[in-house]
């Protein structure tokens, strides 16, 4: 799959339900920050779970990336201070390029 | 009812009284014993996997951090690739089957703090913790305690551990949620000049590459210096 | 994932020692059979019969509430134990009778 994203990107994490087995933490769901790095081409963890662990297995394949989150705009009353920051990996097809609009995510 | 063979060391310990053997190391006997018998693991397997737990500890991720303070394209390795730069202190990524425990992947990163940035690691997920470097985790970094208020409110949490950071410092929180596994290298400390990695290795202590604590040029990790 | 405990694993727990809350002791240093029961969860999870953040996360959910009182160092034994029994893996007799079969063996003279 092609790299949708480059370093220095804003990007939203969708918020997007899911029932089974993600990796993708309730926190981030709706939240906007920038990628920092890459990372290789993982299965995904909703296909691993199921014992695809691997593409011969019907495990699907895709980019990974490092996404760094202001903490104040993670949490409603951050009580640190505003240079403090997350970082967590992202598969692809949770991500989508950050609006200028986004309004931060529910709590 | 015939004894498992599998851990000589098990068969000559010495019998002890009923009070120094907590029920636990009876249930995970019991556990151990059931299941090979049931064929849901080999005792091969497990002596394969014992031996790798009880050959890892910090004293790996401690080598690493004070080779780097010593030798700047080790660093430079080092924080390129991770795993890869293991090898050079004789810890591999993918024992102890050839491809890595189930647990622990083979995506080694290890994280540099500076004066600007101090990291942090934690699961929020399921307590992921780079062990071929630093061995097993300690409880409290398992518990939703750590995990749920780090990501939160870490800097309440680092003050639980003694550490305070000014608020010029980030504070970067990685939640290791995917395959990498990640080390903090901390800042080495003023008054440590002149140091043999030996020594610097010796103030690294595990809670430091964890993100909890700072080194100390006045402290040691143990209380024998030839300890592991 | 059943959430009612299992009287073969509340018998492991020692009364006199219940968990407080807040961070468990900083300093503890780990039994020789703590990382004899890491190794039992590779293997489980490496064979196939229960996934590691399965175990991990059923550790999370009966650690902090079924097994609310049992040391946090012990969540791996008691949820391992209590899972493979609500796999039926195990049964509860059979786990008694070798724990009784460990006990005797280690105690005897």
């Amino acid at each position: 799959m092609n790299r949708r994203f480059q370093i220095g990107d804003r990007v939203t994490v969708k918020n997007a339900t899911t029932m089974f087995h993600t990796r993708t933490q309730a926190f981030t769901r709706g939240k906007s920050g920038v990628i920092v790095e890459h990372r290789p081409d993982w299965v995904i963890p909703e296909d691993e779970a199921w014992g695809r662990d691997t593409p011969e297995r019907g495990g699907r394949d895709e980019p990974f990336y490092v996404v760094r989150f202001k903490q104040k705009d993670l949490w409603p009353n951050y009580t640190g201070f505003d240079v403090d920051t997350l970082e967590t990996e992202v598969a692809q097809r949770w991500l989508e390029p950050a609006k200028e609009d986004q309004q931060e995510g529910t709590p | 009812m015939s004894q498992t063979h599998e851990h000589d060391h098990e068969a000559h310990a010495p019998i002890q009284s009923a009070s120094q053997i907590s029920e636990f190391e009876v249930l995970e006997m019991a556990v151990r014993e059931l299941a090979i018998e049931k064929g849901l693991f080999s005792a091969e397997d497990h002596r394969r996997f014992s031996e790798w737990a009880e050959s890892i500890g910090p004293s790996g991720g401690s080598k690493l951090v004070a080779r780097a303070w010593v030798d700047p394209a080790f660093k430079e390795r080092l924080l390129a690739d991770g795993t890869e730069a293991c090898k050079e202190v004789g810890i591999d990524w993918l024992d102890p089957t050839g491809t890595g425990t189930p647990s622990d992947y083979t995506y080694f990163y290890v994280l540099e703090n500076t004066p600007q940035v101090h990291n942090v690691i934690v699961c929020t997920l399921c307590s992921c913790y780079p062990r071929p470097v630093l061995g097993m985790s300690p409880d409290w970094y398992r518990t939703p305690h750590y995990r749920r208020r780090l990501v939160r409110w870490p800097r309440e949490v680092l003050a639980e551990f003694g550490l305070h950071l000014g608020p010029d410092v980030e504070v970067r929180v990685h939640d290791s949620n995917q395959k990498s596994r990640f080390m903090v290298m901390p800042m080495r400390p003023e008054g440590t000049e002149g140091w043999t990695e030996e020594q610097l290795a010796a103030i690294v202590t595990r809670d430091t590459m964890i993100g909890v604590a700072l080194p100390k040029a006045d402290w040691t990790a143990t209380s024998s210096p030839s300890a592991g | 994932m059943t959430s009612a405990p299992y009287r073969v694993l509340l018998e492991a727990l020692d009364p006199e020692r219940r968990r407080g809350d807040g961070l468990p002791d900083l300093e503890r240093t780990p039994d020789p059979w703590e990382s004899r029961m890491q190794a039992t969860c590779e293997c489980l999870s490496w064979r196939g019969t229960l996934d590691n953040l399965d175990r991990r996360l059923a550790e999370d959910a009966l650690g902090e509430t079924t097994y609310h009182d049992f040391p946090v160092h012990a969540r791996s034994v008691v949820v391992t134990a209590h899972e493979l029994l609500d796999r039926g893996a195990i049964t509860e007799k059979e786990l008694e009778a070798r724990i009784a079969a460990v006990r005797a063996r280690l105690t005897r003279d």
